[in-house]
């Protein structure tokens, strides 16, 4: 989407502003088609030598890496900042809400309250690694379908916690979700949703909420 | 109402993929080249004089590159204070004698700013804080509204502590019809009680981030607002330069409830800093910094005193409230409410007061849950008083014209409640003599009605289309989480007969869109959709005229409409039903049924309609039974500040809600769309209280109805 | 977030000695297994470690070893394989429960039984970095402050209380748990673990300094007793123990041999209720007699401004948990 609004004489200031492009790195993706980050391409924050810091080897959505990480860092730094995985979203950083939801080993952890140190000889798995570029999973295409995103900033957590469940248990009930989902805070209050989703993704039958057929 | 093609039927979001895969780009994960890091320096008094800031030692910290505070930084936030619904007017700005500051001095609230400071990365900067020096004179700090009014309280600006309106004037609201007093005097029922909210914070999953960026003298910014004009138009107020030279950007964001659509005190310090830094800066903003340094829905102290015949009609209403507003006025503090009833005689003041607490302003429906919640547990006591069905009760009294006086464009109030009933079983769940249930524990229903404004107002939309029959529609929306990019796709399909694959929406970008009336007050839909219709219809003509462009031309249309009302209101109707299960033992309240009924108009997607519904109302769970900022009442302290202690609703607190649309075209807006969004969260709190009346014979009477509260009501 | 040096310890004394030596050189070390809570007093500044002392990768850590029906459990298993434990959740099912009721998923797949039962207060003075006795100060706010949550037993000079779940269900089964220290190994019973803050204001246990918590052990005599940890938390999901209350029965048949009952969410330490047990003990579990317990349960307790409720509330879930227990 690279369409360029034409000049038009009598648009006043208000509704439209002529365009000019800063090299920026969302800047240049315009709406509509924003790409993700590839990991590395993005500009990185650096390990301040002067701070304690460590070389870990850890794989990240299937990629094996050796990666310099402050001691201070937690995962999510390491992820967001430094490898350029933004899907993980940071939401409270003490371990509250769990919009930071990694699997490490499988498991979900919050990936605020872990830190990168720690994760020497471990697998990470984040949102990028669900589909890792391929077709969406048969949750993320169940969160489509029932609109369980709405503002979409706890989405990735919730499909992390989610994922786990899934695997430990592939046709879990709305309690069984709620349960493995009590971790991942939802302010749009959009549960129903998201069980809703868990649920059909499990090939159970989802619960009626009214209004959507 | 006929069925249209596209509008009306469920249809994923057009940036669902980007929502399930992590693609989709939130203000904090932008990053530039050269990009610093930015914190804000707090102020740990709630009231306090500023002697002196030594920023010295914090200078000297390798790595930091800015340092802000109110002696360098004197720039006003515009957005910040005297609102009186007028916030965006720059008179205002001039005349206000309470005028805030990006920095202020004295600071009066505990988390109000007092320094910010860029840095080589997040660590750097929140260690250069601690080296900030700041010598503060305590003075004596008031937290409650009513305290503030006495006359010996604390003096939070010098001409006291009612908060002043946009002509300067330390007044109520108030609202009178008939002579109440005189219905006192000779009504066969006269009742009178205290209902009580508390602060509510928005508390959006997404803590404040902003990014700026300058080009020469070009501001870019990146910021979770719902409105990028009316960010953009504070920006550029705000700092003294021309709208043209901000640029202000938002792809997505995480949850809105009110606090973003202005700009806000972090969308200016980053600004600065980066022109002070001369580099990309990022603010972030901890949860904490969030929970107490934006704004939160106002609390409130509703007395009520109503005045009933003997077969139930309503003869008097009086409110007298108090609405505490932290120390600057941001929004209204109004407390609405009153406009629910049928009443001769009305008699409503409401006095917005300043207090030491963090700052209420604008949150989902803002003067509505709070009020809502009071004259709804009021009349739902009346109700049981007069031995009447709170329903019936309900609907002998409700409003039928707007203030008994202006037709609704159109009006089926009545409706959602009979089908409200009827889905909800109501004859069957409400027990007709309350607390009746053996225990320990009991069942119990209530219910509460609404209306809700849906004006119509002016907004923009631009459409294109080029040689491929590709429709290009740009619309100033953000997309709160709502969904306004899809509903704005589906009504432009809709409009121009084409399938929604076929039109690609661009958003998010002032240098891209047009002005839209911003993502607040539950309005896009209404107006920007209806300017999505009214470009279609224009390039529908340039089409009829021109036929399709060739080759690389395209053709463009715009408008801008403005449509007006005539002796007409036009509302949103709804009526929630709740039952509760409370165990009398534990003092535990879980939600067993809940049904939710809406007239808002013709229903563009049902499936995000009703996401939006169901989600206000378990919103509303957590302002009904646990949401509280807590303040330790000694030292001014909040408490609760954070997703843990301020016990957000989880997955297992959230109620299945049955939604129920009922449907219509009153010829409005686009395509007969009414307000939706703020709409759930305004009726769920007193609903609940009724149930737990219902449930226990026990009323009860401030917000947050937590466990000692049920305990306390049955010990 | 501050600064600090992660290290790795590969043994309970190696753990030591790095706590040790950081000592000595004048540096604040914190011992870390899940972390989940310790980050957030870092980030909170509330405690300010130069070195965190990783436990994360103790040999053996999260082992549960049977022998002769008593069982040791590794203090660094996780809360969810903890609550998840064949023998666990069949021989001891108090403490599987207590487990798997701690926080959220992703809190339990992280923390551990060790960091569970020595995790700080979640006092919301002491969080907000109120100088109170547990942040190194001489008093405490809660008392003529917001203290919906705090102690109505074992209170003063601080009314914190004990944030733990497993602890209750820990002391309720006779734990005793065995620490690694500069001198060397000791056992201590649950009943000397946990101090009151008349002993201690400044800390919750007796844990010192450079001391590991290395493993709990449960007795022989405990095992296959009826048991049942009830949790009232003040939302549905993810907060502390508002009161709980640990309960472990042997039964004869349907007379009940002994009894422990232990309470959560109301005291500075685990709270053990000696008279409801003796009430118990040798009775056939009736619903009246789970009435009475209840009532018995709230004797000498003493309510603050704010948390009155909390009598009510015992005695309810004190009645629920002996009943839930019976089966």
């Amino acid at each position: 989407m690279n369409e360029k609004l034409p000049d038009s004489p009598d648009w006043t200031r208000r509704e439209f502003l002529a365009g000019t492009s800063a090299a920026l790195v969302v800047a240049a993706a315009a709406a509509g088609t924003l790409e993700a980050q590839t990991p590395g391409a993005a500009p990185a924050i650096a390990v301040d030598p002067a701070v304690p810091h460590s070389t870990i080897r850890l794989t990240v959505n299937g990629v094996a890496r050796d990666v310099e990480v402050e001691d201070r860092w937690t995962l999510a730094e390491l992820l967001r900042d430094r490898l350029g995985l933004t899907g993980t979203k940071i939401g409270c950083d003490r371990g509250e809400c769990g919009a930071c939801t990694v699997l490490v080993d499988d498991q979900p952890v919050y990936s605020c309250s872990n830190l990168a140190v720690w994760m020497d000889g471990r697998r990470v798995t984040t949102v990028e690694g669900l589909s890792n570029g391929g077709p969406l999973t048969p949750l993320q295409q169940a969160f489509v379908a029932h609109d369980a995103a709405q503002c979409g900033f706890c989405t990735s957590g919730q499909l992390m916690s989610a994922t786990a469940l899934l695997k430990r248990n592939p046709r879990p009930s709305a309690a069984d979700v709620k349960a493995a989902l009590a971790g991942n805070l939802c302010r749009c209050g959009n549960y129903n949703r998201y069980v809703d989703s868990v649920v059909a993704a499990g090939g159970g039958v989802r619960s009626s909420v009214g209004g959507d057929q | 109402m006929p069925a249209l093609n596209t509008v009306g039927h469920s249809t994923p979001r057009i940036d669902a993929v980007e929502r399930v895969t992590g693609r989709a780009k939130y203000t904090n994960d932008v990053q530039l080249p050269g990009m610093l890091y930015a914190k804000v320096l707090r102020s740990p008094h709630p009231h306090a004089r500023i002697r002196s800031i030594d920023t010295t030692r914090a200078q000297a910290l390798p790595g930091v590159k800015a340092i802000l505070t109110h002696e360098t930084t004197p720039v006003v936030w515009g957005a910040g204070g005297i609102a009186g619904g007028q916030q965006y007017n720059d008179e205002v700005k001039k005349i206000t004698k309470h005028r805030r500051y990006a920095f202020n001095n004295p600071v009066r609230f505990v988390g109000e700013p007092v320094a910010a400071v860029a840095a080589e990365n997040r660590h750097i900067a929140e260690e250069a804080l601690r080296l900030i020096a700041v010598d503060y004179e305590i003075l004596p700090f008031v937290l409650e509204p009513e305290a503030a009014l006495e006359s010996d309280a604390p003096k939070i600006w010098p001409e006291g502590n009612i908060a002043v309106n946009n002509r300067n004037e330390p007044l109520p609201i108030t609202q009178k019809r008939g002579d109440a007093h005189a219905a006192f005097a000779t009504a066969p029922h006269v009742f009178e009680d205290r209902y009580s909210t508390s602060f509510v914070h928005n508390a959006q999953m997404e803590p404040r981030s902003a990014v700026a960026h300058w080009d020469g003298d070009k501001l870019t910014l990146y910021t979770p607002t719902g409105g990028i004009s009316n960010c953009q138009h504070d920006m550029a107020r705000d700092l003294g330069i021309a709208d043209e030279k901000v640029r202000v950007v938002c792809h997505y964001m995480g949850g809105n409830f009110g606090n973003k659509n202005q700009n806000q005190d972090g969308d200016l310090i980053t600004a600065m800093l980066a022109k002070a830094a001369g580099a990309p800066v990022k603010l972030e903003f901890s949860r904490k910094d969030d929970f107490i340094g934006m704004h939160g829905r106002w609390p409130t102290v509703q007395y009520y005193k109503v005045a009933v015949d003997n077969d139930g009609t309503l003869q008097a209403v009086q409110l007298r409230g108090y609405s505490g507003m932290g120390p600057y006025r941001k929004n209204s503090g109004a407390i609405g409410g009153i406009e629910l009833y049928r009443c001769p005689n009305v008699d409503h003041v409401v006095t917005p007061v300043y207090t030491n607490r963090t700052v209420s302003a604008n949150f989902r429906g803002p003067e509505f849950p709070q009020g809502f919640f009071g004259i709804q547990s009021m009349m739902d006591d009346v109700a049981y008083k007069l031995n009447m069905d709170p329903v019936e009760f309900g609907v002998k009294n409700m409003s039928r014209m707007f203030r008994d006086e202006v037709p609704f464009t159109n009006f089926t109030l009545e409706e959602c409640i009979r089908r409200g009933a009827e889905l909800f079983d109501w004859t069957q769940r409400w027990r007709p003599l309350p607390g009746a249930d053996a225990g320990p524990i009991k069942r119990g229903a209530g219910f509460t009605y609404m209306l809700f404004r849906s004006g119509l107002g002016m907004s923009s939309a631009v459409v294109q289309v080029d040689a491929n029959a590709k429709y290009t529609l740009f619309v100033g929306v953000t997309d709160v989480g709502a969904g306004a990019k899809t509903t704005m796709g589906l009504i432009a399909a809709e409009a121009l007969g084409v399938p929604l694959s076929q039109v690609t929406v661009v958003w998010g970008d002032t240098d891209r869109c047009p002005y839209s009336v911003g993502e607040s007050g539950s309005r896009t839909t209404i107006m920007t959709g209806y300017a999505v219709m009214e470009a279609v219809r224009d390039l529908k003509q340039q089409l009829a005229e021109k036929g399709m462009p060739t080759g690389s031309q395209t053709l463009v249309a715009k408008a801008s409409p403005n449509p007006r009302l005539e002796g007409k209101v036009r509302n949103a109707f709804g009526a929630h039903f709740v039952e509760v299960e409370v165990d009398t033992e534990l003092g535990h309240v879980r939600l067993t049924k809940y049904v939710a009924v809406h007239d808002s108009g013709r229903i563009m997607n049902p499936l995000t309609a009703t996401s939006q519904i169901l989600g206000a109302a378990t919103m509303g769970v957590g302002m009904a039974l646990h949401e509280n900022l807590v303040y330790d009442q000694k030292s001014g302290q909040p408490l609760s500040a954070g997703f843990y202690y301020d016990r957000i609703p989880t997955h297992l607190d959230a109620p299945t809600v049955e939604v129920s649309f009922v449907e219509n075209d009153d010829g409005y807006g686009a395509y007969g769309a009414k307000s939706i969004g703020e709409s759930g969260i305004i009726l769920s709190p007193g609903a609940i209280n009724n149930a737990i009346f219902n449930a226990i014979g026990k009323r009860l009477k401030d917000l947050p109805i937590t466990r000692d509260k049920v305990l306390g009501a049955l010990a | 977030m501050k600064t600090f040096t992660n290290s790795n310890a590969r043994d309970p004394q190696q753990a030591v000695k790095l706590a040790r030596d950081a000592h000595a050189a004048g540096k604040a070390a914190s011992f870390v297994a899940g972390g989940s809570d310790l980050l957030a007093l870092v980030k909170e500044r509330i405690i300010q470690p130069d070195v965190l002392i990783n436990l994360r990768g103790l040999q053996n850590a999260s082992e549960v070893t049977s022998s002769g029906g008593a069982v040791t459990i590794g203090a660094g298993i996780s809360l969810d394989a903890l609550s998840r434990h064949e023998t666990i959740r069949t021989q001891f099912p108090a403490l599987a429960e207590a487990a798997g009721s701690v926080a959220t998923p992703q809190i339990r797949n992280v923390g551990t039984l060790g960091g569970n039962v020595a995790q700080r207060p979640w006092c919301w003075y002491y969080r907000n970095g109120f100088p109170c006795y547990k942040n190194g100060g001489n008093q405490c706010f809660s008392f003529a402050g917001e203290n919906q949550f705090h102690a109505i037993f074992g209170g003063g000079p601080s009314y914190i209380v004990h944030p733990s779940d497993t602890a209750p269900a820990l002391m309720a089964l006779d734990a005793t748990f065995r620490i690694v220290g500069p001198f060397g190994e000791r056992t201590v019973s649950a009943k000397d673990f946990f101090v009151l803050p008349r002993q201690n204001a400044a800390q919750e246990n007796v844990l010192g300094a450079d001391d590991v918590l290395v493993s709990i052990q449960l007795p022989a005599a405990m095992a296959g007793a009826r048991g049942r940890y009830h949790k009232v938390l003040d939302r549905e999901a993810w907060t502390h123990a508002v009161v709980s209350a640990a309960v472990v029965l042997k039964m004869d048949g349907d007379v009940c041999r002994s009894a422990r009952v232990v309470l959560g969410g109301v005291a500075p330490i685990p709270w053990r209720l000696p008279e409801v047990e003796q009430l118990l003990a040798g009775q056939r579990i009736t619903d009246d007699l789970a009435v009475r317990a209840g009532a018995a349960s709230i004797a000498g307790a003493r309510a603050l401004s704010k948390n009155a409720y909390k009598l009510p509330l015992t005695k309810g879930v004190v009645r629920r948990a002996i009943l839930e227990a019976r089966g």
